[in-house]
C-alpha cells in the first residue's frame, strides 16, 4: 500500500516537473516567437528602409544625369555652335536682300516660350550615409581578410 | 558499442546551428561596440541629438526667350574619405590617382590621408586643395572623373580606392559661357548670385531652404517633404540677337582699336532688353580670372555689401559717362514740347555762346551760320543746342524735362548694380549757370547706357517712356507670372515724338548717311563724348557713340552703341554710325521687319484682303 502510494507521488512530481518544463519551453518558444516576429519586422523595416534611400539616391543620380545632358545639348545649340555648323554645310546667315515677305492669311504669331515649372528638389542622404550602416558581417570579413590575401599573394 | 538515437543527433546538430548563429551575433555586437566604426555610431548617436538640417533647394533655371537655356545647375562630386575604410595601400593609391587624374600634388594630398584625424573626432573628411594666397578650397570633380573614380571603385582590379567617397553637389553651369555673360551674372561656390539677373533675382532662384529632420539611420528612413525649387526665368533677351551683337561689338572694337565697348538693343514699345553686349566680356563659368584683373578676390566678392563695385562688373548700368551730342535729343525733345522752337524755327549759328560765364563752341569750332532745328540736330551743333537750354527753355524748364526723362535716376532695371547717374540741377550747392549751356550737348552730366536708352526710347515710343527691364517670365510652383511693361513716365507728347522722329530720319539721310540702311527709314544721333578727368577732359580719348531706332513708321527697336576710347577716329559719326548699321541689317531680318517699301504693299494687300 504505501509503495504504491510512493509510486504515486513520484509519477505526480515527474508530471508537475513535465508540466513546468513544457510550460517554460513553451514560454520560451512563444517569447522567441514574438522576438523573432519582431526581428524580423524590424529587419524588414531596416530593408524598406535601405532601399528608400537607394531610390533616392538612384532618383537624385539619375536627375543628376539629366541636367548634365541638358546641359551638353544647350551648348551645342548654342548660336556660336550653330553658325559654325551651318557654315560647314555651305550655309551663310540670311541678308535683307535674301528675305521675301509675303502676307499669310490666317497666320497668328507662336505662342511665347514658357519655361517649364520647377520640380521639387530631392532631399539626399548619399552623402551622409556612412558605411558603417551598410557594411555586413560578411563585408567586413571581406574587408579584414583582403590584406591577409594580398600579403599571401 | 551504443549507437546514437536519431534524436539526440538532431537535437545535437541544431545546438551547434544555434551557437554558431550566436557567436555570430555576439561577434558582431563586438564589431559594433569596439570594432573600426564604433567611434562613427557614436558621433551620430551623440549627432542624432540634433538631426534637424537645412536643405537649400535647387537653384532656378534661367531661359532665353525662345527657350535656350543660359543658366542650370550640373552635378559636381566633392572628394571625401571615410576615414577608417582607409588601409596603406588606399591610402597611396587614392593620393597618386587623383593628383594624376586632377593634375594636384601627390604629397599635399597623401599627408590629408595619413593625419589621425580620429583622435580630434573626424571620421569623414572633405580632401581640400591649395589656392594661392587664400584658404584651402575643396576638391571639386565634374561627372568624367566621378565617373572615372567610381569605376575605379567597382573594379577589383582597379588601384585599391577603398575610403574615397564622392559626394555630389551641384553647380551653377552657363552652357553660352561669355555669350550674355554680364547679363547672367554668377553665383560663387558658396551658391550666393552676384551682378546681372543673378544677382538681382537671388532670392526668387535659391528659393527657400527648408529644415528637414534628417534619418541617418536606415530603420528611421523617413519620406521627408522635397523642398520646392527656386522659381524658372525667361528672359527677354535673344540668343540669337545677342551672338550678332557680340559678333558685331568686338569686330568693332577691333577695327576701331578701342579699349572697350558695348551694343543695347531694346524693344522701345515695351521696354524688353532684347540684347546686351559688353566687351571685354565676361565667363560666368570661370569668373575668378575677371575678378582678379579688377583687384577683387573671392573672399572680397563675399563681404562687398548691396552693390557697390557693380559699376566694375555691368558698366551698360553700373558704368555712367557724358553722353554728349546723343543727350541733344533730349534737350531738343525739351525745346519742343516746351513749344519754344518749332523744327523750322530758324537760329544764326554765329561759332560761340556764352553761358554763365564760359564760352561754348561748336565741336570744329566753326560757325554755321543760319540754321532750321533740324540743322542744328544734323550737324550736331552745340552753340544752338546751349542757346536753346539757356535762352529759350531756361534752367527750371529745362531741368524739369531732364528730370521727366529720368535723367539722374536709375530705371530700376531688374539687372543688379544700376546706379543713377550725375545730374546736378539749379539746387546743387556746386550748379553753375555754366552747367545749363554744357548739359544741353552732354557735358556735365553723366547718365548709364541703360538710361539713356530709356529715356530716348520715349523718343521713339510716341513720347512714352517704358521701364528697361530683362526678365520676361516668372515660372514658379504656382504657374508663370508675366511681369507687364511698366510706363515710367510721359516727358514728352506723341506730337513732339512724332516731330522729333522726322528730324533725326533727315539727319541719318543727310550728314550721319554712314548709320543709313538701305529701304528702312531710321532716326538717331551720334554722339562724341569728351572722358573727364580730375585735371579736366582727357585731350586724346573720346567716348564714340550712336544712338539710333526704327523704322520711324513703327519704332520696333531701340540701339545704343558706345565704344571707349577709339584709336582709329575719336568721332561716332565715323566709329559708332556703321556699327548702328551693321546691327540694324542684322536685326531688321531677324525681327522680321520688311523694308519700308514692302510693308506699305503689304498693309496694302492686307486692306484689299479684308
Amino acid at each position: 500500500m504505501i509503495g504504491r502510494q510512493k509510486q504515486a507521488s513520484k509519477k505526480g512530481s515527474w508530471r508537475k516537473s513535465l508540466r513546468i518544463t513544457s510550460r517554460s519551453v513553451l514560454l520560451m518558444v512563444s517569447l522567441l516567437l514574438v522576438g523573432g516576429l519582431y526581428l524580423a519586422v524590424n529587419a524588414r523595416l531596416a530593408r524598406l528602409g535601405r532601399e528608400v534611400l537607394d531610390l533616392q539616391i538612384e532618383k537624385a543620380e539619375l536627375e543628376r544625369q539629366t541636367a548634365e545632358l541638358q546641359s551638353r545639348l544647350a551648348e551645342l545649340t548654342m548660336p556660336d555652335r550653330m553658325i559654325e555648323r551651318a557654315r560647314e554645310l555651305g550655309y551663310r546667315p540670311a541678308e535683307m536682300g535674301d528675305i521675301q515677305y509675303v502676307v499669310v492669311e490666317g497666320y497668328v504669331d507662336p505662342e511665347p516660350f514658357v519655361a517649364p515649372e520647377p520640380p521639387d528638389s530631392s532631399v539626399e542622404y548619399a552623402g551622409s550615409l556612412s558605411p558603417a550602416y551598410t557594411e555586413t558581417l560578411g563585408d567586413w570579413i571581406a574587408r579584414v581578410a583582403r590584406p591577409i590575401g594580398e600579403g599571401a599573394r | 558499442m551504443i549507437s546514437e538515437s536519431l534524436p539526440f543527433r538532431r537535437v545535437r546538430i541544431l545546438l551547434i546551428v544555434m551557437t554558431a548563429a550566436v557567436l555570430a551575433m555576439v561577434v558582431q555586437l563586438i564589431r559594433v561596440q569596439f570594432g573600426t566604426y564604433a567611434p562613427v555610431f557614436a558621433m551620430w548617436v551623440e549627432a542624432a541629438q540634433d538631426t534637424e538640417d537645412e536643405v537649400s533647394p535647387d537653384r532656378g533655371l534661367i531661359y532665353d526667350r525662345d527657350g535656350d537655356l543660359l543658366a542650370t545647375n550640373v552635378p559636381m562630386y566633392y572628394l571625401e574619405i571615410e576615414v577608417f575604410q582607409l588601409t596603406p595601400a588606399s591610402r597611396k593609391q587614392i593620393a597618386a590617382v587623383l593628383s594624376q587624374a586632377l593634375i594636384l600634388p601627390y604629397e599635399d594630398l597623401y599627408r590629408q590621408l595619413t593625419i589621425d584625424w580620429g583622435s580630434v573626432g573626424q571620421y569623414r573628411i572633405r580632401l581640400t586643395r591649395e589656392v594661392a594666397g587664400e584658404d584651402r578650397w575643396p576638391i571639386t570633380v565634374d561627372q568624367v572623373a566621378a565617373d572615372m573614380l567610381r569605376a575605379f571603385l567597382l573594379d577589383p582590379e582597379a588601384p585599391d580606392l577603398s575610403g574615397l567617397k564622392l559626394v555630389p553637389a551641384p553647380k551653377r553651369e552657363y552652357p553660352a559661357s561669355y555669350l550674355a555673360g554680364h547679363v547672367m551674372g554668377f553665383v560663387n561656390q558658396e551658391g550666393k548670385g552676384y551682378f546681372g539677373v543673378e544677382g538681382f533675382y537671388d532670392d526668387w532662384l535659391a528659393g527657400k531652404p527648408v529644415t528637414i529632420e534628417r534619418g541617418y539611420i536606415p530603420l528611421e528612413a523617413r519620406l521627408e517633404p522635397d523642398p520646392p525649387a527656386g522659381v524658372n526665368l525667361v528672359l527677354t533677351i535673344d540668343l540669337d540677337i545677342q551672338q550678332m551683337l557680340e559678333e558685331i561689338l568686338r569686330e568693332a572694337i577691333e577695327n576701331a582699336s578701342a579699349e572697350s565697348g558695348q551694343i543695347l538693343v531694346m524693344d522701345p514699345r515695351t521696354g524688353e532688353i532684347l540684347g546686351l553686349a559688353i566687351q571685354p566680356g565676361l565667363n560666368p563659368n570661370n569668373y575668378e580670372p575677371w575678378l582678379e584683373e579688377r583687384g577683387v578676390t573671392t573672399a572680397e566678392l563675399m563681404e562687398l555689401e548691396g552693390d557697390q563695385d557693380e559699376a566694375v562688373i555691368n558698366p551698360a548700368v553700373g558704368g555712367q559717362f557724358e553722353p554728349g551730342s546723343t543727350f541733344k535729343v533730349l534737350t531738343m525733345a525739351a525745346a519742343l514740347d516746351a513749344g519754344v522752337v518749332e523744327p523750322d524755327t530758324e537760329f544764326i549759328d554765329t561759332g560761340q555762346i556764352e553761358v554763365g560765364g564760359v564760352r561754348i563752341r561748336n565741336w570744329n569750332g566753326g560757325a554755321w551760320g543760319p540754321q532750321t532745328m533740324e540743322g542744328c540736330m544734323e550737324h550736331s551743333l552745340n552753340v544752338c543746342l546751349a542757346w536753346l537750354s539757356s535762352e529759350k527753355l531756361g534752367a527750371s524748364t529745362f531741368y524739369e524735362y531732364l528730370a521727366a526723362f529720368g535723367i539722374g535716376r536709375g530705371t530700376g532695371i531688374d539687372v543688379a548694380g544700376e546706379v543713377a547717374g550725375q545730374l546736378r540741377t539749379p539746387r546743387h550747392p556746386e550748379w553753375t549757370e555754366a552747367d545749363l549751356g554744357t548739359n544741353a550737348f552732354g557735358q556735365g552730366v553723366s547718365v548709364t547706357p541703360v538710361q539713356l536708352l530709356a529715356s530716348v526710347g520715349a523718343v521713339a515710343n510716341d513720347g512714352i517712356m517704358m521701364q528697361p527691364h530683362i526678365v520676361r517670365a516668372v515660372v514658379g510652383p504656382e504657374g508663370a507670372y508675366w511681369p507687364k511693361p511698366t510706363v515710367l513716365g510721359r516727358p514728352i507728347s506723341k506730337e513732339t515724338a512724332d516731330e522729333l522722329n522726322e528730324m533725326l530720319a533727315e539727319s541719318i539721310a543727310g550728314e550721319t548717311h554712314l548709320a543709313s540702311v538701305n529701304g528702312y527709314r531710321l532716326a538717331g544721333k551720334t554722339g562724341t563724348a569728351q572722358i573727364p578727368t580730375e585735371k579736366g577732359y582727357d585731350e586724346r580719348w573720346t567716348i564714340a557713340s550712336f544712338i539710333g531706332w526704327g523704322p520711324v513708321y513703327d519704332p520696333q527697336f531701340i540701339v545704343l552703341v558706345r565704344i571707349d576710347k577709339p584709336e582709329s577716329s575719336p568721332w561716332g559719326s565715323v566709329v559708332a554710325a556703321p556699327v548702328f548699321r551693321d546691327v540694324v541689317e542684322r536685326l531688321v531680318t531677324m525681327l522680321e521687319i520688311p523694308p519700308d517699301h514692302i510693308y506699305e504693299q503689304l498693309v496694302a494687300e492686307e486692306s484689299e484682303q479684308s
